[in-house]
């Protein structure tokens, strides 16, 4: 048995460090699936953790109460709330007034609360640069700040007001920008804003003519019934100020689930591929160590420690990768406490992406290896290409085309499935990158105000984005160069009997760029509308379409990027004398 | 040098193709080998002779017919049980040598040894006893690309040689050689048949059946020829390379 062992540890360790190329472009393929995998999962993890983080640190209240009346009318109606049942602790209540801010030249709507300049019991925002707030002084939400651009020192204008910038905080009392729910006094329909706080002396003059309202911050006996707190539709909870808080990665987290599905997808056609050249090329060594006594488990267990062992470093890779890239791709809000990796990978993500990695590894390995192990001896010995399955109507077309296109056709015809391959790379890479430019194509009406200020949602869409499209970039990269290359050696031979002939290099070169046009094609025809089907289906909004002219420029430069991929190691294969590679043998 | 029958074949065929154009590679073979025996089998290109040895060797199975090794019937066997008596009772030698490139001469010559679980220290030791015995222990920690085509040749025979097969099966072994590299696997290979090892060599080179027991002619499959005396007009020439 330690023999045997020594044996597949000995033949992996040699053959990783004889391929290294193919090593490397198989590890970077599962690692661009379980790296996506991470980041997927750390944005799911911090669309909680931070605002619970926040509401520790804040003193966050269960439930937060603010009646449509103003003036006298709330304070009332606040009254008997602060002794109701299952009420342990209560802040406020504070005065509020929904007004206007103006800095740097941009206005929004902005919820101006009035607080004490000692803390409260309840609902003590952090601070996170400057002071708390004192006569003459604005403190604004920090993700608001993040939003306006504003720092500690500049000066903003509230109602024709002046104010210095003294403070930024963060509180679990209300949601982060822009879901501070600003509205107009009296009215139930919320629109979206960003929060300030002021001295409870400075707000009557900020607020002028208008009516101030209130707002009261509870703690209840049992925080997770605040939902069914009896006070009506007058309260919001903690709950739904998390749920809030959420939504501004909702998009992201469509966006990277949705794409994930894709990159995985296209990660296991380009671990195939790989997978299938490196299997063609150890035809010889497994029909050695069949002729030298190794049974079909044997030589399984010897290709599959490989794949596995390469699975487990990607996934280790992936794991590290995504966890030190979640925080610059994807912040967590500004306005609240917390990092994105501020712990340590959780063990349910561990096996998560483990568990991707070695699916991806096993999945595309286990047929060739189980097909490796079942080949006969003789046949593996020979390094004999299985003959292509003569079909009639391929024999008749291709004798009716031009050379390039026959030489094409029969190249596909010796090897159906890596054909099959580059249809699959394809559809998924179009697909992927109609995806994309369907979800750059939604126009984003979003009203701040008066001004349009940056959309942390669409930020974290457009993180999102961009996360899939560099992986989806580094793996149709890797699929398209394996696919040509695995095509250009394999066709090396049959290239050379093409030339002896009378095919002219120019002619063989073209023969193999349209050996991976040719299935490319209805790769790309399909993946078209599957890209834009696909967004629509997962859209929940109205769906805006891109036009037709960029669908056709995407189709147009899949395929010239296939096509100029092939050229160049079809040129250096066409350009070696027909004579070294009909000499060459394997030694 | 011999004695009990070792390897039978008895009514021995191979036929590839359809009904519309069939290729008989071997065509009802019968062979004894006896235990010792040195055994050649000549012939041009395509007669079926490496087909024979795939056959007797059980890396193929006939058509028709039967195989015996040591009286155990193999065209019959699992492949797993065809596995294990590879690597317990036979040892193969190819024309183009079949070492593997990643691992040393010595790793590979231990490679049937640890198949076959013997500890990795038993076949450390088994495998540069056999490098010795071929002439490379010092080349043992040499990787095939640094050998020569007959420095590799040795080192499969060594391979060959790892588990004390009870036959050892050769493919053109100097196929591949140069004379001087083809001197050298002449010599083991008289070595072997010296020591008693039974060999079944496949072969068109007359040299190698100047220093078989006996010879045996093929074409079209079917043996044409068997002939102790074969070996007489080889041995000749094979002295004139001496």
């Amino acid at each position: 048995m330690a023999g045997r062992l020594l044996l597949v540890c000995r033949l992996l360790m040699r053959d990783l460090r004889r391929r290294r190329t193919e090593t490397i472009l198989l590890l970077t393929a599962i690692t661009a699936a379980t790296a996506t995998l991470t980041i997927g999962l750390t944005l799911n993890e911090i669309a909680d953790r931070p605002y619970q983080q926040t509401r520790t640190a804040t003193a966050g209240p269960d439930v937060i109460v603010t009646p449509q009346a103003t003036g006298q009318g709330a304070l009332d109606e606040l009254a008997s709330l602060t002794t109701g049942a299952g009420v342990t602790d209560h802040s406020g209540p504070f005065p509020i007034a929904y007004l206007t801010m103006t800095a740097g030249g941009k206005s929004a709507h902005t919820v101006v609360a009035g607080r004490d300049t000692t803390p409260a019991s309840i609902d003590r925002p952090a601070v996170t640069d400057g002071t708390w707030v004192r006569p003459g002084g604005v403190v604004v939400e920090r993700a608001f700040a993040d939003a306006l651009g504003i720092s500690i020192g500049d000066t903003v204008t509230i109602s024709a007001h002046r104010l210095r910038v003294i403070g930024t905080a963060v509180t679990a009392a209300r949601a982060t920008y822009p879901y501070a729910g600003w509205h107009y006094p009296g009215s139930v329909l919320v629109e979206r804003g960003g929060l300030v706080w002021v001295d409870q002396s400075d707000i009557a003059t900020l607020a002028g003519n208008q009516p101030l309202s209130y707002t009261l911050n509870l703690k209840l006996a049992d925080p997770a019934a605040s939902s069914t707190y009896p006070i009506g539709d007058q309260l919001t909870t903690w709950q739904a100020i998390s749920y809030l808080n959420g939504r501004l990665y909702s998009d992201a987290r469509i966006a990277l689930l949705v794409g994930s599905w894709l990159l995985n997808g296209l990660a296991l056609a380009g671990v195939a591929g790989i997978v299938a050249g490196r299997i063609i090329g150890q035809r010889r060594r497994v029909g050695l160590l069949k002729a030298v006594g190794a049974g079909p488990a044997m030589i399984a267990a010897i290709h599959l420690a490989e794949y596995l062992a390469i699975g487990l470093a990607a996934a280790a890779t992936g794991l590290v990768t995504g966890w030190l890239a979640a925080p610059a791709l994807i912040r967590p809000s500004a306005g609240l406490i917390g990092s994105v990796n501020a712990q340590p990978p959780a063990l349910r993500m561990v096996v998560a992406v483990t568990v991707l990695a070695l699916a991806i590894a096993v999945a595309a390995t286990l047929v060739p290896v189980l097909r490796a192990a079942a080949t006969s001896t003789v046949h593996a010995l020979a390094d004999a290409a299985t003959p292509p399955r003569r079909r009639w109507w391929r024999i008749w077309l291709s004798r009716r085309l031009p050379t390039p296109l026959l030489i094409g056709m029969r190249i596909n015809a010796r090897r159906p499935r890596r054909a099959r391959l580059v249809t699959v790379n394809t559809l998924i890479t179009t697909t992927t990158l109609v995806g994309i430019l369907m979800v750059n194509t939604q126009a984003v009406h979003f009203d701040l105000g008066y001004t349009e200020l940056a959309n942390p949602r669409v930020e974290r869409g457009e993180q999102a984005t961009l996360v899939l499209t560099v992986v989806l970039c580094v793996l149709a990269l890797i699929n398209a160069v394996v696919s040509a290359w695995t095509a250009v050696l394999d066709a090396r031979q049959p290239l050379a009997v093409a030339r002896t002939l009378g095919a002219t290099p120019a002619q063989a070169g073209l023969g193999l760029a349209v050996a991976q046009l040719l299935p490319a094609i209805p790769g790309v025809a399909v993946g078209i509308p599957a890209g834009v089907g696909l967004v629509t289906f997962v859209s929940t909004g109205e769906v805006q379409y891109p036009p037709d002219s960029s669908l056709f420029a995407t189709a147009l430069g899949v395929l010239l990027a296939i096509a100029a991929l092939t050229a160049i190691p079809a040129m250096v294969a066409t350009r070696r004398p027909v004579v070294d590679i009909l000499r060459s043998a394997p030694t | 040098m011999t004695g009990s029958t070792v390897l039978q074949a008895r009514g021995l065929s191979m036929l590839y193709g359809d009904k519309h154009a069939l290729v008989r590679a071997v065509d009802e073979v019968d062979l004894i080998v006896p235990a010792g025996q040195s055994l050649a089998v000549m012939g041009p290109s395509g007669c079926g002779k490496s087909s024979l040895l795939y056959l007797l060797g059980g890396l193929q199975r006939p058509t028709d017919g039967q195989v015996w090794l040591a009286d155990r019937r193999i065209d019959t066997m699992s492949e797993r049980a065809l596995a294990r008596l590879r690597r317990d009772n036979l040892g193969f030698v190819f024309q183009s040598f079949h070492l593997m490139d990643e691992l040393t001469a010595v790793e590979n010559v231990e490679l049937a040894a640890l198949l076959a679980g013997r500890s990795p220290g038993r076949a450390r030791k088994r495998a540069m006893y056999l490098l010795d015995r071929v002439g490379l222990a010092d080349r043992a920690r040499h990787l095939p690309s640094a050998l020569s085509g007959g420095q590799r040749q040795r080192v499969a025979i060594a391979r060959a040689l790892s588990n004390e097969p009870l036959v050892v099966l050769a493919d053109e072994p100097t196929g591949n050689l140069d004379s001087a590299a083809t001197l050298d696997v002449l010599r083991l290979f008289e070595e072997l048949r010296t020591a008693g090892q039974t060999l079944v060599v496949v072969t068109h080179d007359p040299r190698i059946a100047a220093v078989a027991d006996r010879v045996i002619a093929m074409r079209d499959g079917a043996f044409v020829d068997d002939n102790r005396l074969a070996s007489t007009v080889a041995g000749t020439l094979y002295d004139g390379w001496r």
